[in-house]
């Protein structure tokens, strides 16, 4: 069954016609070709698939397409603007928290909401707002290091 | 030597693409008409088919094409074609929960599932085994009723006399350990698109570490020409040894698309991943360790039981490389090892990481501990006293070269404080720590009877550098390390190179990403490449700077001639050499690892391994008395790396490894019941989260006398190797039991506890 | 997944009426996080979905003037967790809210929910019962009231009826004299609960004497439930060492576990006795320290 949806994504307005099955990351992934959102398991359990909903972070293979009716979502592609890394971003490059990658648009997401939400976080809290990230390749040390790098790269910005 | 590149923590080559979504990886791929294939799998341990109706499901709005074992070739398949086991899509019996029985192509997932749903498959049922032992059982139902035994390798290795070391050594310890099924769990599920063209050729895109064997291994069970077969990858969500043989997807795939005439991908969800994604092979070890009062280890006999599942695939490999690293470690004189592999009715194990050696590790490393106990000396001070050394030839015929194994203990002992932590008195916690030894191949292995690499990089007018390698990356970071090899060598930035490795087409023949091969065996290559174009890019700007080509200086992007002031830039005498002269600038590099003397694939053992890489790690645990629950809080891994090459990429193959090793020893095991696995998702099978991970400190221990690029080996295994043993022993520490089998649960620690009360 | 209809309607009685057709094959959506995962991985078919995305309300969280805490049913846990008032009045709700799932899954699922989901294992129940809480449901027109602990029938199980919702939670004021607290036990640091034991106890000032306590336990039944053996053995009485250890003891004689993937049943009794007495004893410390004068 087909229904209409519109739905903002990364500024911009779509105007799509959409089974009710189909979840948020289907519609990003195979409607509008933002494949930077990734399916690790389609059970909101490894977050790959993180967005922001109305700026909240949300596994998107939980969120039915027609729950973000009206609203705007921020994916991964949304993030850099003119070809200038975010911050978070910034900071999973310099310090190698990247190894395959498949999570890193998750972990970048939930990075990006936890910082917004909580600019000067404790190590704990790192670790318990990144918890819903699976990472198999790195261990996590450099993502955490990762975090707090980002931490005072928007710090320095909010100081600018 | 001075390096600009080499040995710098400089971020990877594929970063940004990663980092903001722009990477395309075989999953995030589209292309024109593409249909959804699946898979319809058996839900028996053990069954014959006596009919399958597919006619509901072809009449099925939207599906394109329905297939059983009736059109699909039906030859055998296996990594060794010779002990080939397994068919593309079973005709006559399943022989796990998951086996490949029918699979369709549809034009989208829905319909696809709901075709599936359709397929009437009428089965008697069979008798099932679960467990080796009762599997070697006489009259046990045989998974493979065409063979004798459900026993399907054997292997046999003697040195020395191990049975008059044993009776006439001063201490002998013996125990039997086990372990389970560890899934890999890679974050993007193993999948494919397969698509035919009008020259009748084959395209495969696909998710694999080693595309060309996998290329030869698709012609060889379609029975087509290997020409006719392409594989491309795109960036790889992880491998960890899960896609190093051929999948039965491509092949299905591949029908579908023939009888469709269009693009069909198959992707395994997560369930799937988790139930016939194979596994790390499950080790049942009877160990026995003698050593004499000095301290010095005399023998070793080890009897494995490798739980291979229902077909082979790594199984014989995975056993034979263990018994390699078992007669390495500590040059012990008289070494037995006795190991059978046997098939069971559960999902079939393949290679991860580590290549059956932690799971060997942690019964001798294990022992190590338990003997030191008995002997009543420190076990780091045992340790110390059966080093492995530098150079020279071990009794079982594995040459050293390059060994830093006493340094890396020292190393990791004095960062975890041991003789501190060790003296400590009891403050009521309980706490303690272990450490573990580890040796594995850091160059992969001569196996298949020979082990070579090759390179192509060209320098372009425009100002880059092309680097073509089979140096596949699957999220390990060999293009950046290939990148670094090159550029070092070539006197470019990194940021200059490009490096392609995705496609059987373009890239030289190779064996593929495993074993801790790339940097070795593709690096040499690389290395070899860059200078033989470095000696082009000599000879042109000789010619244009009017100079002999032993006087031209190639050095940070610049390049002059000795003693002259005037320095060029590179590329522009690249574009002039080019475009004014006509003078093409390019490379060609070979890498040949010699095999030794005499070698055989047969009588090789351990003289198959071209490069030993060695490593402690020391960790500190906690238990809590009242849950058993074990927490890991500090590891200090000390690992050789040669020479690094990248310090931030080195750290993170090693930390990443000390997760999948903590998985291991606490927390990862696939559950079944009558062969059905119970946890195939990742609420219920618990890998390691950002929470779990303790502090982790990471040492890399350079060491001379290596024949890898910069004097580099391989440190992708290694980290996982000695993790678990590591915390078997300091939980040992901290509460007096010794676990013999993982993951150590909480429950296992509880009901310890409550027995030494 | 089969296909179903997706209904957005926004009012509450628009929804208990779409609620009350099809025949029970048709449910609430309200984040999903639980529901989807049931219609995508379980097999739970349905031909439709009411989404309460729209129905104004539903998602108010605050302070009546008496000090009780209204959470409408679909307030997303996060904002439970996050805000300051529970944060301030109710710390046991904010830290037992914070323990469910990952910060995404907090975005979404609600605590309406968690509840409905009924799962034994849900990590809200315990804390909310053993605040005291009221559950109201409604059919659109008219509003019922029952105790939280008597909301739960079975696994998965509510004593919702076809066309009503549960519309608001209610949580009794906590008095100055009161503390509350949720203890979870996990395999990882991410995991549903293995057993949760929740106590809230009200002392008499300036002591430990215990004037009114409720002990609820979660994942150890049918149904979360209140160990009410405990219970009587500590009202009335001064809680020292030795009562909270035969306390936590007597709760495990409630529990009725079952072996599963995350724990044997013998574990989870032992994990039952253990999260007792830590419970009991962060409330004993608490009296102790003085927080009730």
């Amino acid at each position: 069954m087909k229904q209409e949806l519109l739905i903002t994504v990364n500024g911009d307005e779509h105007h799509l016609l959409v089974d009710t099955r189909r979840t948020l990351l289907d519609v990003l992934r195979d409607d509008l070709g933002l494949t930077g959102t990734k399916n690790g398991c389609g059970a909101g359990e490894c977050g790959a698939c993180t967005v922001l909903l109305d700026g909240e972070p949300v596994n998107s293979c939980l969120t039915l397409a027609h729950e973000a009716a009206g609203r705007d979502v921020l994916t991964i592609e949304g993030l850099s603007s003119g070809g200038v890394l975010h911050p978070v971003q910034q900071a999973f490059v310099s310090q190698g928290a990247i190894q395959c990658g498949f999570c890193t648009p998750g972990m970048v997401m939930t990075t990006k909401a936890l910082l917004d939400r909580n600019p000067d976080p404790t190590r704990e809290e790192i670790l318990a707002g990144l918890r819903g990230n699976l990472c198999r390749c790195t261990g996590y040390v450099k993502i955490v290091e990762a975090v707090e790098v980002a931490q005072c790269l928007l710090a320095e910005e909010e100081l600018v | 030597m001075s390096t600009c590149i080499i040995g710098k923590g400089l971020p990877r080559v594929d970063a940004v693409p990663k980092v903001t979504g722009a990477a395309q990886y075989t999953v995030d791929l589209k292309m024109p008409g593409l249909l959804v294939g699946k898979i319809l799998r058996s839900p028996h341990a053990h069954a014959r088919i006596k009919s399958i109706d597919t006619s509901a499901a072809e009449q099925l709005k939207g599906v394109l094409a329905v297939i059983t074992a009736k059109d699909v070739p039906d030859g055998l398949f296996s990594f060794y074609q010779w002990l080939a086991d397994k068919n593309i899509l079973c005709g006559e019996t399943v022989r796990y929960i998951g086996d490949e029985v029918a699979a369709v192509a549809a034009v989208d997932d829905d319909t696809a599932e709901e075709a599936v749903s359709l397929i009437k498959v009428d089965y008697e049922l069979l008798p099932a085994v679960f467990d080796v032992h009762a599997a070697l059982e006489p009259g046990a139902p045989l998974v493979h009723d065409d063979k004798e035994s459900n026993s399907t390798w054997s292997v046999e290795r003697l040195f020395g006399d191990p049975d008059k070391a044993l009776a006439e050594c001063d201490f002998v310890v013996e125990g039997t350990y086990v372990t389970h099924a560890q899934a890999h769990t890679c974050l993007e599920t193993s999948n494919c698109i397969a698509k035919w063209d009008e020259k009748d050729r084959l395209t495969i895109w696909t998710n694999a570490q080693a595309p060309h064997t996998q290329r030869q291994e698709v012609a060889r069970i379609l029975g087509i020409p290997r020409r006719n077969v392409r594989v491309i990858n795109s960036y790889m969500g992880g491998g960890f040894g899960s896609k190093l043989v051929m999948d039965v997807k491509l092949p299905i795939a591949s029908v579908l698309s023939r009888l469709t005439g269009r693009p069909v991908r198959i992707v395994n969800t997560r369930s799937e991943e988790f139930t016939t994604g194979k596994t790390r092979y499950p080790y049942t070890m009877s160990l026995k360790t003698g050593a004499m009062k000095d301290g010095r280890i005399v023998v070793r006999d080890l009897t494995v039981i490798g739980d291979a599942g229902a077909y082979h695939d790594k199984g014989p490999a995975t056993i034979n490389f263990s018994s390699m690293m078992f007669g390495t470690l500590y040059d012990v004189p008289n070494i037995r090892f006795q190991a059978q592999m046997v098939y069971t009715n559960k999902e079939m194990g393949t290679a991860f990481r580590g290549f059956g050696n932690p799971q060997l590790t942690f019964a001798t490393e294990s022992q190590l501990d338990e003997l030191a106990h008995k002997m009543g000396i420190d076990p780091l001070d045992l340790r110390l006293r059966n080093s492995n050394c530098s150079m020279g030839t071990t009794s079982c015929g594995a040459e050293i070269c390059g060994c830093a194994m006493t340094e890396c203990m020292e190393a990791a002992s004095e960062a975890i404080e041991w003789s501190q932590k060790k003296a400590r008195p009891s403050d009521g916690t309980l706490r303690g720590v272990g450490l573990a030894n580890m040796v594995h191949t850091g160059g992969g292995g001569r196996f298949y009877g020979y082990n070579s690499a090759e390179a192509f990089i060209k320098l372009s007018d425009e100002g880059t550098v092309t680097l073509i390698t089979s140096a596949l990356d699957m999220g390990q970071g060999s293009h950046t390390t290939m990148a670094q090899i090159a550029a070092e060598e070539l006197g470019v930035s990194l940021s200059d190179i490009n490096v392609l490795s995705h496609d059987t087409e373009l890239t030289p023949y190779d064996l593929g990403s495993w074993g801790s091969r790339a940097t070795f065996m593709d690096g040499n290559a690389v290395q070899a490449a860059a200078r033989d174009a470095r000696a082009a890019l000599a000879e042109a700007a000789a010619e244009m700077l009017e100079a002999d080509p032993a006087d031209i200086v190639i050095e940070e992007s610049k390049v002059w001639v000795k003693g002259s002031s005037e320095k060029h830039d590179l590329f522009e005498i690249v574009d002039h050499a080019v475009n004014a002269h006509g003078i093409p600038i390019s490379g060609t590099g070979q890498f040949v690892d010699k095999l030794p003397e005499g070698y055989t694939i047969p009588t090789a053992f351990a003289k198959n391994i071209p490069c030993f890489s060695f490593g402690t790690q020391a960790v500190e645990v906690e238990v809590d008395p009242e849950t058993g629950q074990v927490r890991v809080l500090r590891v200090v891994a000390a690992h050789e790396t040669g020479t690094t090459i990248n310090q931030t990429m080195s750290e993170g193959q090693i930390e990443g490894s000390i997760a999948q090793g903590i998985g291991f020893a606490l927390m990862e095991r696939l559950v079944r019941q009558e062969g059905k696995v119970q946890n195939d998702r990742f609420l219920d099978y618990k890998i390691p989260n950002i929470g779990d991970m303790p502090e982790i400190e990471t040492i890399l221990v350079e060491s001379v006398g290596t024949k890898g690029p910069f004097g580099a080996k391989g440190i992708g295994e290694p980290g996982l190797v000695p993790t678990a043993p590591a915390i078997a022993n300091a939980v040992f520490d901290a509460i007096g039991v010794r676990f013999h089998e993982l993951p150590i649960t909480r429950d296992m620690v509880l009901e310890a506890l409550k027995e030494t009360r | 997944m089969k296909p179903f209809e997706y209904k957005r309607p926004s009012s509450l009685e628009e929804a208990c009426t779409m609620l009350a057709a099809q025949d029970g094959r048709v449910k609430a959506l309200a984040g999903g996080t639980d529901l989807l995962v049931q219609m995508k991985q379980g097999g739970l078919e349905l031909d439709a979905l009411v989404s309460l995305r729209d129905v104004p309300g539903l998602d108010a969280l605050h302070l009546e003037e008496d000090g009780s805490l209204i959470m409408g049913s679909a307030t997303p846990l996060g904002a439970i967790e996050n805000s300051p008032d529970v944060r301030r009045a109710f710390p046991g709700i904010a830290e037992a809210a914070s323990f469910v799932g990952s910060m995404q899954v907090r975005s979404r699922a609600t605590v309406g929910g968690n509840l409905c989901n009924a799962a034994p294992s849900a990590d809200t129940a315990p804390i909310l019962i053993a605040c005291g809480s009221t559950a109201v449901i409604t059919d659109g027109q008219a509003d019922r009231t029952v105790l939280l602990e008597d909301f739960f029938s079975g696994p998965g199980q509510t004593v919702l009826g076809p066309g009503e919702l549960l519309r608001a939670i209610v949580v009794p004021p906590v008095p100055e004299t009161g503390f509350a607290k949720y203890c979870k036990s996990f395999r990882s640091a991410m995991d549903c609960c293995t057993v949760g034991v929740a106590v809230y106890s009200d002392f008499v000032p300036g002591s430990a004497v215990v004037r009114d306590l409720r002990l609820a336990l979660g994942a150890v039944a049918p149904t979360p439930i209140r160990a009410r053996a405990a219970e009587a053995m500590l009202v009335g009485q001064e809680l020292d060492e030795a009562l909270t250890d035969r306390a936590s003891l007597e709760a495990v004689a409630d529990a009725l576990p079952i072996s599963d993937l995350r724990a044997s049943a013998a574990y989870r009794k032992v994990l039952v006795e253990v999260l007792s007495r830590r419970a009991l004893t962060a409330a004993r410390a608490w009296a102790e320290r003085g927080a009730v004068a």
